[in-house]
C-alpha cells in the first residue's frame, strides 16, 4: 500500500466552478487507474487556489495480467510423435516464450496452440506519471483560459504541482511546470515555500500555512461564526445555504466580519437592501426575531481576524455606496409615478419588429381582459387589465436600470407606494415568476392572468416573426416563458382552452409575416413539449405522458390529471392485457384502413363478438358520464375492465373475415372503441 | 498619499518592471482598454509592457457632482504585459507594497470577473481584485479582441485612481481627496462633473448624436478602405462614445442597443485585422531582433 498526493496550486479559481471540478478530478483519476488495473481509495479536497487529490492505499504496482494469443492449429504444430513442427517453434519464438509452454486449447474451429503469457505489472508511479498529465490537461470548466505563449488551456495559469508517491516525486510536468514537493501557503499570510515528505506532512504544513484544505471545514467555521457575530449585535444570519457554500469556495482560511450600515437606510425597501448585499457583495444580512433586517451585516474575508478593523471598515464604506447609491435612485424614481412613465415606453423597443414596451403595454392590458373571460375569472379582470396596463413601467426606472434583477419587485414596490390595490402591485411584483420549473407562481389570480398575458403576448409575437429557439439559441428566452405559461396553469389548477387563447394574442399583434394557422401550430408543439418536460420533472413516465399528449385535449390541468390517472391504472394487472390488446387494436385498424359505418347490431353474430359488443356498449354510457365529470381514473378503470373480452373475441373471433358486411362491422366496432378510449389517453403509446 | 502621487507611485513602480510608459489617449473613451495601446497592441506575436493613465467617461455615470463615489470621468491606471508573465499576481501584490498597503493588514481577494466587451468584439478572464471588500482593480487575460483569438496572451491590470486613493486616505467622498496637498478633488473637478451629467442627462442634442455616429461610422470606413488603421480605429472609439451619450440621454432601446453596438463591433473588427495585417507588413517590428526566444520565454518572467 502506497500513499498518493497530488496538489494543483493555481491562480484564484472561480469558486462556484470548485465542487464540479473536484468531482471531476476523482472520477477521471479513479477510472483512469481502474482501467490500468490499479485501485484505490481517493480523496478530493479544494481551496480558492488548489485543486488536491489523495489515496491512501494505491497498489506498488499494477496488478500482473495474462494474455493468450492463439497460433497455429494443434495438427499443424505437432507432427505425428507429438514433436513441435517448425510453425510451433516459430510461433513460440514470436511470443517470447519457451516452446515448451505452449498450450493446446479446444476453440470452435478445432485445436489451436495458445502462447499464455503473463505480463507483469508496471510500477504505479510509472504510470501515475503517465496518465496524470494528460488528465488534468484535458479536465474542462464552464470557462477555460489561455496564458503565457497561449498554449495552455485551463482554468487558470498553474504554478506548482506536488505529485508524490509514498513521498517520492512522480516525475512529469503539467502546462510546462514540473512536478516537486513544494509547494506556497496563503497569499499573503504565509507566501514563502513549505517543502512537504507525504500527505499528512502536507496537511499539517498547509494548516501551519493559513490554508485550510478542507472545504467542509471552512464552510462548518464560516456557519458557526455567523451566528455568533449575528448574535452580537442581537440577531441570526439570514439563512442562506448556498451564499456560505461559496463563500468557502473563495478563501483558503476562512473569516468573517460583522460590519453595519446607517440605519436610515432601512427606510429603503428589504428587497433593495438584501439584493445589494447579496448579489453584489455577497454579504449576508442579519435579521432580528421578527424577521426584519437589522443594520449589520456579515462579509467573509480570507484570514481569520481583523485586529484593525480595517476589513470591516473597508466592507462598510462599500456597503455604504451601494446603499447611498440605490437610494439616489429611489428618490429619484419617486419623483414620477409608474403611470407617468408609460410613455416612455414608447420610446423602448421590445422587438424590432413587435414595436415598442409601450404596444405591448397595449396589447397585454387587451389580452389580460379575455384571458380573465376564457378562465371565468371577471371578478379578477379590473385588477388584472390594471397590472398589465402598468406591468412594464419599471423598465424606464433607474433603479431597474442598476438592479436588473429587480426588475418586476421594484415595478410593485413602487405600485404599493402609490397606493394600488394589493392585488395589482402584488400582480406587477410577481410578474416574472415562475423563473424556472421549481419557482412559485403569481401570488393572486391578477397576478396569474398578467403574467400569461405577458407570456403570451411575447410567445405569439416571436413564433408569428419566426423566431422560433432552436438547440441552445434561445435569445429570447421562450422556453422559460412557454414554461411559465404551463406551470402557472398547472400550479393555479386553471382550466384554459390554450389554443384559443395564443389566437387571441396572435390577433391582438398587427402585421406579424407568418400565417396564424401556422405560426400556432408551432407554437401548440412548443407549449406541449414545455407540458411534457414538467410532468416527466414530476416523476410521470415518458409513455404516460406521451399517451396523453397525443390526444386533443389542450387544456394543461386536465392533461395532469389524466397522466396520474393513467400512471395509477398502469399498475393494474388487467392494464397490461388491455395494452396490449390496443396494440393490435391499432395494427388492424391500420390494416383495414378505418372504413366508414357504425355498428349493426344485427351482424354482430359469433358469441365473443356479442359479448364484447355487449360490455362495450355498457360500459360506454359509464365513460360519456365519468368523462364528462373529468374521472379519468374511473373511466380508466371501465376500460381496463374491457381486457378480458376484447383479449376473447381476438381469440375466438377473426376480424378479417371473408364476408365483407361482416369484416366492415367488426372493424366499426374496434374502431369507436378506440375513438372512445382515445378519449382519455392513448393506450398505444404505453409500453408494456 | 494624494491623487498624483499614486499616479507618480504606480507609474514608477511599473516602469522598474520593464513597463514603457505611454500617455493617455487623446480621444474620449470609456475605459483604459480602448486605448490602442492595450486593443490593438494585444494583437499579434510582439511582446508589449506598457502602462498608462486613461481618463475615461461613462455619461451614464454622472450624478451631478452629488453622489461620493461615482462619477462621469474617472482616472485608471492601465498595465497590460505581454505574453502574461507567470508572476503576475504577485508583481501586483507588490505595486499594492509599493503603494504603501501592507497586504497582511487587509483582506486581499481575487474574485471571479470575466470580462466582455461587445463593442470591441472582446473578451477576457480574470478577477475583479478586492482589498477590505472594495474592489480596487481588475485584473483580466486578455483572450479576444476585434474578434482575433489572441496568443501570446496579454494580462491586463486596471487600477481605479479615485476608489485607491479614497482607500489610502480613508476618505468617503471622492471630491475630498487630496489631488495634490492642499488642492482637493472637488476643486479641481467638481463643476465639471456637473457640468458633463448636466450635459449628457438633459441637454445632449441627440439628433446630432445620432447623425454624428453615422458620420464618423462611414468616415471609419473610409479611413479602413484607404488602409488607415489608427484614424479608422479613432473614429470607432468616437462612435462608441456617440453611442454612450445617447444611451445616457435613455435614447437607445435594448433592441436598438444590439444594433447599434454591431455596427461598432463590426469597425473594431476591422481594425483589429487591419492592424494585424500591417504589423505583419511591417515584419513585428517588436519581435526581438537577434536569436528568437523560446516560447513563453519573454524577459523578466521568472520570479
Amino acid at each position: 500500500m502506497a500513499e498518493l498526493l497530488l496538489e494543483i496550486l493555481a491562480e484564484e479559481i472561480p469558486a462556484g466552478t470548485l465542487p464540479g471540478a473536484r468531482v471531476d478530478l476523482l472520477e477521471k483519476v479513479a477510472r483512469a487507474l481502474a482501467g490500468e488495473r490499479i485501485g484505490g481509495t481517493f480523496f478530493v479536497h479544494s481551496t480558492s487556489r488548489r485543486l488536491i487529490l489523495t489515496s491512501p492505499d494505491l497498489p506498488d504496482r499494477q496488478e500482473d495480467r495474462t494474455v493468450e494469443v492463439t497460433g497455429p492449429p494443434a495438427s499443424a504444430a505437432f507432427d505425428a510423435e507429438g514433436n513441435p513442427t517448425k510453425a510451433a517453434i516459430g510461433f513460440a519464438k514470436a511470443q517470447g516464450i519457451d516452446v515448451g509452454s505452449l498450450v493446446v486449447e479446444e476453440t470452435p474451429k478445432g485445436k489451436y496452440v495458445v502462447a499464455r503469457k503473463t505480463i507483469e505489472g508496471r510500477f504505479t508511479p510509472e504510470v501515475l506519471a503517465e496518465i496524470l498529465p494528460a488528465l488534468v490537461e484535458k479536465m474542462t470548466f464552464p470557462k477555460m483560459m489561455r496564458w503565457g505563449d497561449g498554449k495552455p488551456l485551463w482554468v487558470r495559469p498553474v504554478h506548482s504541482v506536488i505529485a508524490l508517491f509514498d513521498g517520492v516525486v512522480i516525475p512529469f510536468t503539467l502546462f510546462g511546470v514540473e512536478t516537486s514537493r513544494t509547494t506556497t501557503g496563503h497569499r499573503t499570510l504565509a507566501p514563502s515555500r513549505i517543502v512537504v515528505t507525504g500527505a499528512a506532512d502536507y496537511f499539517a504544513k498547509l494548516r501551519h500555512a493559513f490554508v485550510e484544505p478542507d472545504a467542509s471545514i471552512r464552510r462548518e467555521a464560516l456557519s458557526a461564526q455567523a451566528a455568533e457575530l449575528a448574535e452580537e449585535a442581537d440577531g441570526v444570519p439570514a439563512s442562506d445555504p448556498s451564499l456560505v457554500d461559496t463563500w468557502s469556495h473563495l478563501v483558503e482560511w476562512p473569516g468573517l466580519v460583522r460590519g453595519a450600515f446607517e440605519e436610515a437606510y432601512l427606510e429603503l425597501p428589504e428587497e433593495i437592501l438584501v439584493t445589494s448585499m447579496r448579489e453584489h457583495q455577497k454579504m449576508l444580512p442579519v435579521r432580528a426575531d421578527d424577521g426584519s433586517i437589522r443594520n449589520a451585516f456579515l462579509a467573509v474575508c480570507d484570514q481569520a481576524s481583523d485586529p484593525k478593523g480595517y476589513i470591516a471598515q473597508g466592507n462598510e464604506w462599500v456597503l455604504d455606496a451601494r446603499f447611498a447609491d440605490a437610494r439616489f435612485f429611489y428618490q429619484e424614481d419617486r419623483k414620477q409615478k409608474l403611470e407617468e412613465r408609460l410613455p416612455r415606453l414608447g420610446r423602448l423597443q421590445f422587438q424590432e419588429k413587435l414595436g415598442s414596451y409601450l404596444a405591448k403595454t397595449g396589447r397585454i392590458e387587451k389580452l389580460a381582459g379575455q384571458l380573465a373571460s376564457r378562465l371565468s375569472l371577471e371578478a379578477a379582470s379590473p385588477d388584472a387589465v390594471r397590472a398589465a396596463g402598468l406591468l412594464k413601467a419599471d423598465l424606464v426606472t433607474d433603479m431597474v436600470r442598476e438592479f436588473t434583477d429587480l426588475q418586476g419587485v421594484v415595478g410593485g414596490l413602487y405600485a404599493k407606494e402609490e397606493g394600488e390595490p394589493e392585488a395589482v402591485w402584488q400582480a406587477i411584483y410577481d410578474q416574472y415568476r415562475p423563473a424556472s420549473a421549481d419557482d412559485s407562481v403569481p401570488r393572486s389570480d391578477a397576478g396569474g392572468i398578467a403574467a400569461l398575458a405577458d407570456r403570451l403576448d411575447t410567445l405569439t409575437g416571436l413564433f408569428g416573426l419566426g423566431l422560433i429557439p432552436t438547440g441552445s439559441r434561445d435569445p429570447y428566452a421562450l422556453r422559460r416563458a412557454a414554461l411559465g405559461v404551463v406551470k402557472i396553469l398547472l400550479d393555479r389548477g386553471w382550466r384554459l382552452d390554450l389554443p384559443a387563447a395564443c389566437a387571441d394574442a396572435f390577433a391582438l399583434h398587427e402585421g406579424l409575416p407568418r400565417p396564424a394557422a401556422e405560426t400556432l401550430r408551432d407554437l401548440d408543439a412548443f407549449l406541449l413539449e414545455r407540458v411534457r418536460f414538467l410532468l416527466e420533472k414530476r416523476g410521470f413516465a415518458a409513455d404516460e405522458v406521451e399517451s396523453v399528449l397525443t390526444t386533443d385535449t389542450r387544456d394543461v390541468c386536465d392533461v395532469a390529471e389524466r397522466v396520474a390517472a393513467v400512471a395509477a391504472v398502469r399498475k393494474r394487472a388487467d392494464f397490461v392485457p388491455l395494452a396490449i390488446a390496443f396494440k393490435r387494436v391499432q395494427n388492424i385498424l391500420a390494416q383495414a384502413g378505418e372504413p366508414d359505418g357504425e355498428i349493426d347490431p344485427a351482424l354482430v353474430t359469433e358469441e365473443a363478438e356479442r359479448a364484447l359488443a355487449s360490455d362495450y356498449f355498457q360500459a360506454r354510457g359509464m365513460l360519456d358520464e365519468l368523462i364528462g365529470r373529468r374521472h379519468w381514473g374511473e373511466a380508466l378503470a371501465v376500460m381496463a375492465s374491457l381486457g378480458p373480452p376484447l383479449d376473447r373475441f381476438f381469440t375466438e373471433v377473426m376480424v378479417m373475415a371473408e364476408d365483407p358486411a361482416l369484416r366492415r362491422n367488426r372493424v366499426a366496432l374496434l374502431r369507436s372503441m378506440r375513438d372512445q378510449f382515445y378519449r382519455v389517453a392513448r393506450f398505444s403509446e404505453i409500453q408494456s | 498619499m494624494d491623487f498624483q502621487t499614486l499616479i507618480l507611485k504606480l507609474s514608477e513602480y511599473w516602469a522598474s518592471k520593464g513597463c514603457l510608459i505611454e500617455q493617455p489617449w487623446d480621444v474620449e473613451v470609456g475605459a483604459g482598454t480602448m486605448h490602442p495601446a492595450t486593443f490593438l497592441r494585444v494583437l499579434g506575436p510582439e511582446p508589449w509592457a506598457a502602462g498608462y493613465v486613461q481618463p475615461s467617461r461613462r455619461p451614464a455615470d454622472g450624478r451631478y457632482g452629488e453622489n461620493p463615489f461615482r462619477l462621469v470621468k474617472h482616472h485608471q491606471f492601465q498595465v497590460v504585459i505581454k505574453p502574461s508573465p507567470i508572476d503576475i499576481q504577485d508583481l501586483y501584490v507588490e505595486s499594492l507594497v509599493a503603494i504603501g498597503i501592507d497586504p497582511r493588514e487587509h483582506d486581499l481577494r481575487f474574485e471571479e470577473d470575466n470580462w466582455e466587451s461587445p463593442t470591441l468584439g472582446a473578451w477576457g478572464v480574470g478577477w475583479q481584485v478586492l482589498l477590505d471588500g472594495m474592489e480596487i482593480t481588475q485584473f483580466t487575460y486578455f483572450q479576444q479582441a476585434g474578434g482575433i483569438d489572441l496568443s501570446p496572451v496579454t494580462a491586463e491590470i486596471t487600477y481605479g485612481l479615485e476608489r485607491l486613493t479614497m482607500f489610502l486616505t480613508k476618505k468617503r467622498n471622492v471630491y475630498e481627496i487630496e489631488w495634490t496637498p492642499g488642492v482637493l478633488y472637488g476643486e479641481v473637478r467638481k463643476q465639471d462633473e456637473y457640468e458633463v451629467s448636466k450635459y449628457g442627462f438633459e441637454v445632449a442634442d441627440t439628433g446630432l448624436f445620432q447623425l454624428l455616429f453615422d458620420k464618423f461610422e462611414g468616415e471609419a470606413r473610409r479611413c479602413l478602405d484607404a488602409g488607415l488603421v489608427l484614424p479608422a480605429y479613432d473614429f470607432a472609439l468616437k462612435c462608441s462614445h456617440a453611442f454612450n451619450i445617447l444611451d445616457a440621454r435613455g435614447a437607445v432601446s435594448a433592441t436598438d442597443r444590439v444594433g447599434v453596438i454591431r455596427r461598432v463591433r463590426e469597425l473594431a473588427v476591422r481594425c483589429a485585422k487591419a492592424y494585424v495585417a500591417s504589423r505583419e507588413r511591417l515584419g513585428h517590428p517588436l519581435l526581438p531582433k537577434s536569436p528568437a526566444p523560446p516560447a513563453g520565454g519573454a524577459e523578466g518572467v521568472e520570479a
